[in-house]
Order: C-alpha cells, then structure tokens, then sequence
C-alpha cells in the first residue's frame, strides 16, 4: 500500500511505456461484445470509411488502462473518480506513454484523498488523452 | 455562432432502464487479459476470498463495457455519419463482485453544438447509474459522445 502521508502535489506518475496492439484491441472488443463485428476499432476498411488513418483504440479500453495505471502506483488504493476527454484517436501499435502528475491531497472521512492528472502522450508528447482522477488511499 | 440543431427535446432527463447485466467470472478475467490487470484482487478468486471478498472483485472500469448495451433512443433528427466517443467520467461507489446482476438507468442532460476546424459537431452528453441486486448504487458514469452530420463539413446540425 502506497502511503499516504508520502505523497506530495507535484509528485509525478510513471511515465509507463505502452502499446495498444490490434490483438489486444480484438480480445477487448470480443469482451466487449463486438465479436464478428466489422467496425472502426478492428477493420482497416470500416476505419477508413470514416476518414481514420486505421483501427483506432476505443475510448473505454484507454480509460481500462488508465485505470489500472493509476491503481498499480495506488497499490491498493481505490480509484473514486476517472475523469477522461479522448481528444484524438489512437491507432494501434503507436507508442504511448501513460503520465500523471499528482495536483492535490486532502483528508477525507479517514481516508487520504489523491487528485491527479492523467494522460496518454504520443510520441511527440501530444495528449492524445487528458483527465484527471481522484484515488482514495486508507490511513491518513 | 453554434450551428441550429434538431433533436427530441422530449428526450432530456428522461429515465431509460437497461439491464440486467451479469457479472461473469469470464467476463472480468478476459477485460484483465485485455488491458492487462494483474492485481489478484481481480485474477485470483481465493486470494479474493481470503482477502475477505466474497468472490473476484470487477476492476473499476468493467462496467462500461455494458454502455453500449444500453437501450438509449436516437437524439438527433439530422442524419450523421460519424459517432466518436468524446469522454468519459467514471465514478465508483461500491464494489462489483462476479456473480454481481446490474440493472442501469440512463439520461440525456445535454445536447450542443461547436465549430471546429473541420465543421459542426454535436455533443451528446448521457449520464447513467448502475444499480446492484440489492438496490445499491455501484456506479455513475457520464459520457459525452460527439456526432458530425452528414455530408458538407460546415452542413448544419
């Protein structure tokens, strides 16, 4: 359990390398119900009939992978809030670094609270998705 | 000036039910393997238990996985020819175990309009509450989904 009383606004989360490869964003659409489906996440052709590059990410499976971004840094730590804009569309296969910057702590019902900046950086640092979460860490 | 835009006002705040949707054991190890969670929590049902749990614990975003299953009726009167997810906050409150039956209430609170560099876009904004088997709330989740109409890229909405 990552404790509370050591954290500091300013203190920063990963970056953690990652990579959304298309056999991941099948297994996810199959979960998600989209198994045989032909659609923008998993055909080259359905994503380019919508003016896409390519298959992109789908926004929920991005918000998965914060989420368990920023629990991992928790360790044990519950996510109370993820609060997430998808600005620009996430081919498959780009390198994608996962960051957070922490903005507040405050106390809270026993509990220390932990607000945060969160994005996904392209390769040139462009956030191709930006929010911000609040986690909540017991032992205050 | 935001282009005029035609939609069922009737719509706004109107509770739509959806649901219930099951919590499979499958169903959580496979989104784990997908996004790659680890935590035991999650992937390992007797040390869920002997972490007190009564089964596998749902990772927090699980849920929305069952967005899209949701019966919500067309907004927009004008035809549109791309739909993006455009955010997403989600809001845990309560623990989701497999085993877990969720039911899901959902509503319009918003529709507008903004001109960007390529053209008019709408903005759905949906806010949805997802129930346990014994009535309590596990989670609220608000989504903003952008629509572009069809054809010019500067056509009103």
């Amino acid at each position: 359990m990552r404790p509370f009383n050591g954290i500091q606004v300013g203190d920063a989360l990963g970056p953690v390398e990652h990579v959304f490869t298309t056999e991941a964003v099948r297994a996810f659409c199959r979960v998600w119900g989209q198994e045989g489906e032909v659609n923008r996440f998993t055909s080259p052709e359905a994503a380019q009939r919508e003016g896409l590059p390519g298959p992109i990410v789908p926004g929920i499976m991005t918000a998965a992978v914060l989420a368990r971004f920023l629990t991992e840094w928790a360790d044990g730590g519950g996510l109370r809030l993820l609060d997430l804009i998808f600005r620009q569309p996430i081919p498959h296969h780009l390198p994608v670094r996962l960051v957070g910057t922490v903005t507040d702590t405050r106390e809270e019902g026993g509990q220390g609270l932990v607000e945060v900046d969160v994005f996904i950086q392209g390769p040139e640092g462009e956030r191709m998705v930006t929010g911000r979460a609040i986690l909540a860490l017991p032992g205050a | 000036m935001s282009p005029s835009l035609d939609y069922d006002r009737t719509l706004l705040d109107k509770p739509f039910p959806s649901g219930p949707f099951t919590v499979t054991r499958e169903g959580v190890l496979a989104f784990c393997r997908a996004v790659g969670e680890r935590d035991p929590l999650y992937t390992d049902e007797e040390y869920a238990r002997r972490q007190g749990r009564p089964s596998l614990l749902a990772p927090p975003m699980y849920l929305t996985l069952f967005i899209r299953h949701l019966d919500r009726p067309a907004v927009l009167k004008t035809p549109v020819n791309r739909r993006l997810h455009a955010g997403m906050a989600v809001e845990p409150l309560r623990p989701v175990y497999v085993g877990d039956t969720l039911t899901a209430t959902t509503r319009l609170k918003e529709v507008y309009t903004k001109t960007g560099r390529t053209g008019a876009m709408a903005f759905l904004v949906w806010e949805t509450t997802f129930t346990n088997q014994r009535g309590e709330e596990v989670a609220r989740v608000r989504d903003t989904f952008m629509a572009r109409p069809e054809g010019e890229a500067d056509a009103p909405l």
